[in-house]
């Protein structure tokens, strides 16, 4: 999904010649047009995991640079029988020049439990830090963030469908290309890297021209498809940052869905790493 | 649940000096009227369509003062009337405003645009001649909820119909669009009120020692209302609290829960007036978290807090944040009247609360608190000066009657709470150290809590809690229940549509073989209605005799509540 994040971060040294040539591509991208449409990297020759690595990294530098951005985001869940639920969240992103990104979700609804904060600093490296802020209590809590094959909030989404992204916690390997619409997609398979991921494997469906996630298969821990996600109605932000409006995540056990609505993307907005993502400003994210 | 300290009797008067001054500096701070705009907006790249022949005039839709909001209902326009539309900066003397508008029409395109317009409600106005060139991209940011220009805008009536010829004079703020009625996002928001109401009834299994009622109905009250300008940097917030309760005039209170300004910096953090202040890590007994009084009345697990007046600075580095507190105005415990259920025997006579200080209610309390964390450890260490906040118990006699009056000390507390995280196990510690009500001495909790991802092959995650209190005072311990206890609990978070969540707990005192047994569970009803149910069952003690003197029984600190196992349900609306 990379739609909450992806991560710039410390590169290994295996990545260097990746970074290299994203460096060439952001030369050339800043010279050229910035229309999100560039062309990939040199693939030839390359095994198809070397592939797939070079595309999500090609990814992860394409959606690198937005600095901090902030965003609305309305949940819909529905239940087999119908039942409907709504959440509604505000979003915040900082990008970190020296680790994984820094995220705060505030809840705005339901009411019960508005206010109720969190706040995450991903880590290329060794587990993600997050805290839980509980407004009744005016209480701040370090949780565990080993939960990630958990629901986020109830939903089809599990925490780490909607974590921060890094490139590195997974394995990659080009499956092939294949015409979706009127443009070709680049079928890849991903494996966590992280043992207490609820997927065995998921198959990422990328429009090649912009790279844009059109839809991921989720397998679970037993290789049985697990869920489907499918992302519509792309927009260009800032002629480069390319968001879907919808998110709609089905779960082929259960019939259940979630949609995620995302609304009003800013960018660039001059968040600050200690003024608006500590854990102090969790208790004021209200 | 949490600690369940020696039940007694209210002291009513708030005596807040922190609080006028709190409301002055917020009267004082009058915030700007209006979002502030935020940085420029991207430089433009939108080719302004070049105006055909006869193009002569647009559609405004409306003017923001934020560029982000104009550009987000230029997107939200573009995608229900399938055209661009642009955003233009207009400079007036008031500041930037961001207009959004249609783009060069014909006569044609103007009178269809403006007949859908009115179609779906909106305002529009027109203006003639060719504007600069637009300040900002168009359709590419998707629908917004947007925030509604200051009111103090006025709109004007089917403006598209009468069609002012010019723009309308500088000085005069533009018109705007009427937004559809969108939920304003809190995060964005310059205001923020919320109001929610509560019926709560306590249903006890049998009458009360002294006679009372087994039947306790009460309603509750609690407006939030926070606004923030200046960018976020300055805030103020306001939480009121009632409670009227139909047996208990002393659980019949309210209180300000907070009421603070608050200015915020790159790296520092100033509060002044009431707040609610939480320290501590583990989830049966709240051991080092004394910044605020307990609302002893509202609940007696010690969750439900007093607000406390106060001046706090807290300064983020690199190695960790510091907070100081002045705190202003010491709070005295509520306590359950004589009609009220859990409480002491006799019942504590909160009004009548005495001061080992000269200096009383009156005494300034000062707290420093550093909080750090690293991989998988995070941790706080604190000391604070003043007031405790748990008085001792003095029998006496008022009116003839025999009560327990609240004697309040000055201390002295330096303490610790930390928390390890590794894997699905969270290591919990908290450990205090205490001079001034008595000998120093010494008191811990520590623990662990345990949880299982999709435990029983459900949707649920279960968490296990078990923890160990340590008091070394043992029957000395006049503020505590728990001096050598044992506590389980059980979470259960069902991650079903309705958020159901239950957490079953029971505490055994070691040594006396006293129990509590404890259950909260909650649930989301619809969109704004909450249910909430709470029980407690107290156990192990002797029962009291008919004519056993009325005392303070450090062995026995539970024979009280004895009678009191109830069944709590509260239902609360949210607005």
């Amino acid at each position: 999904m990379g739609n909450l994040g992806r991560g710039t971060g410390a590169r290994r040294p295996a990545f260097m010649v990746m970074a290299v040539i994203g460096w060439l591509g952001a030369a050339a991208a800043a010279a050229g047009t910035l229309d999100g449409r560039q062309a990939l990297p040199d693939l030839d020759g390359l095994a198809p995991e070397a592939q797939g690595l070079a595309i999500f990294e090609e990814k992860d530098r394409r959606e690198s640079g937005y600095q901090d951005l902030q965003v609305e985001l309305e949940m819909v869940l529905r239940d087999r029988r119908g039942s409907e639920a709504r959440r509604e969240l505000s979003i915040s992103q900082l990008e970190m020049a020296d680790d994984g990104d820094r995220l705060l979700v505030v809840f705005d609804t339901p009411k019960p439990i508005r206010g109720t904060a969190l706040l995450s600093y991903s880590h290329v490296e060794g587990p993600d830090d997050q805290w839980l802020y509980l407004p009744a209590q005016a209480r701040v809590k370090k949780i565990a963030s080993r939960n990630k094959s958990g629901p986020f909030l109830s939903s089809e989404f599990a925490y780490e469908d909607l974590a921060l992204q890094e490139v590195e916690k997974y394995d990659y390997r080009l499956l092939g290309r294949e015409a979706c619409g009127d443009a070709q997609c680049l079928r890849i398979e991903r494996i966590p890297r992280d043992e207490f991921s609820g997927y065995s494997r998921q198959e990422v469906l990328l429009h090649e021209p912009t790279l844009r996630i059109e839809r991921i298969d989720f397998y679970d821990r037993h290789g049985r498809p697990l869920k489907v996600l499918t992302n519509e109605g792309y927009l260009l932000h800032e002629e480069r940052y390319w968001k879907p409006q919808r998110m709609f995540m089905e779960n082929l056990q259960t019939g259940k869905t979630t949609e995620l609505l995302w609304r009003e993307y800013r960018f660039a907005t001059g968040l600050q790493a200690d003024r608006d993502f500590s854990t102090n400003s969790l208790m004021r994210a209200r | 649940m949490t600690r369940l300290r020696l039940p007694a009797r209210l002291a009513a008067a708030f005596c807040w000096v922190g609080f006028t001054v709190a409301a002055a500096v917020a009267q004082a701070a009058a915030p700007a009227v209006g979002p502030a705009a935020p940085p420029a907006a991207a430089p433009a790249a939108a080719p302004a369509a070049a105006p055909e022949t006869g193009a002569d005039r647009q559609l405004v839709f409306g003017s923001f003062r934020s560029a982000d909001n104009a550009r987000g209902w230029a997107g939200e326009l573009g995608e229900r009337f399938d055209r661009p539309f642009h955003v233009e900066r207009v400079r007036r003397r008031d500041g930037d405003w961001y207009r959004v508008r249609s783009g060069p029409l014909t006569e044609t395109e103007h009178a269809a645009l403006a007949a859908r317009a009115a179609a779906a409600g909106l305002d529009v106005w027109t203006v003639r001649g060719t504007l600069e060139r637009p300040d900002g991209v168009t359709a590419s940011t998707p629908a917004v909820a947007a925030d509604a220009p200051p009111a103090a805008m006025p709109a004007p009536r089917s403006a598209a119909v009468a069609q002012p010829a010019t723009p309308p004079p500088a000085g005069s703020p533009p018109p705007r669009a009427r937004i559809q009625p969108a939920p304003a996002p809190p995060a964005g928001a310059e205001v923020y009120a919320d109001v929610d109401l509560g019926l709560q009834t306590r249903t006890y299994a049998e009458r009360g020692s002294a006679g009372q009622s087994r039947f306790q109905p009460s309603v509750s009250a609690r407006l939030e209302y926070s606004r923030t300008w200046d960018d976020g940097r300055s805030g103020f917030t306001f939480t009121p609290f009632l409670r009227v309760d139909a047996e208990d005039d002393e659980r019949t209170h309210a209180d300000l829960r907070e009421l603070f300004w608050s200015r915020v910096g790159d790296d520092w953090e100033l509060h002044v007036g009431a707040r609610q202040v939480f320290w501590g890590v583990t989830e049966f007994n709240h051991l080092v978290d004394i910044v605020n009084q307990t609302d002893f009345v509202e609940n007696i697990d010690g969750e439900d807090k007093l607000g406390q007046p106060m001046v706090q600075v807290s300064l983020v580095r690199d190695w960790g944040i510091v907070d100081l507190y002045a705190l202003t105005g010491f709070r005295e415990r509520t306590f359950p009247g004589e009609d009220g259920r859990l409480r002491g025997l006799p019942p504590v006579d909160a009004d009548a609360a005495v001061y080992a200080s000269g200096a009383g209610r009156h005494r300034v309390d000062g707290a420093v608190r550093w909080s750090h964390h690293a991989g998988p450890f995070s941790f706080g260490i604190h000391h604070f000066s003043g007031t405790g906040r748990d008085p001792r118990y003095l029998p006496s006699l008022v009116d003839g009657e025999p009560v327990l009056i609240p004697e309040y000390h000055v201390i002295d507390q330096t303490g610790f709470d930390g928390q390890a995280l590794f894997g699905d196990w969270a290591w919990k510690l908290e450990a205090l150290s205490r001079s001034g009500d008595g000998p120093r001495y010494e008191a811990f909790t520590a623990g662990f809590e345990r949880t299982l991802v999709g435990a029983f092959g459900s949707r649920g995650d279960l968490g296990i809690v078990v923890e160990y209190m340590y008091d070394e005072r043992d029957e000395a311990a006049y503020n505590t229940l728990f001096e050598h206890d044992v506590a389980l609990g059980a979470r259960w978070q069902a991650n079903d549509l309705a958020g159901t969540t239950a957490l079953f707990g029971v505490i055994w005192d070691v040594d006396t073989e006293e129990y509590v047994l404890s259950l909260e569970a909650s649930r989301q009803l619809g969109a704004s209605w909450e249910a909430v149910l709470e029980g407690r069952v107290f156990g192990g003690a002797p029962p009291l005799d008919a004519g056993a003197p009325l005392a303070f029984d450090g062995e026995v600190k539970s024979r009280a509540l004895q009678d009191d196992d109830f069944i709590q349900i509260e239902l609360t609306r949210y607005f």
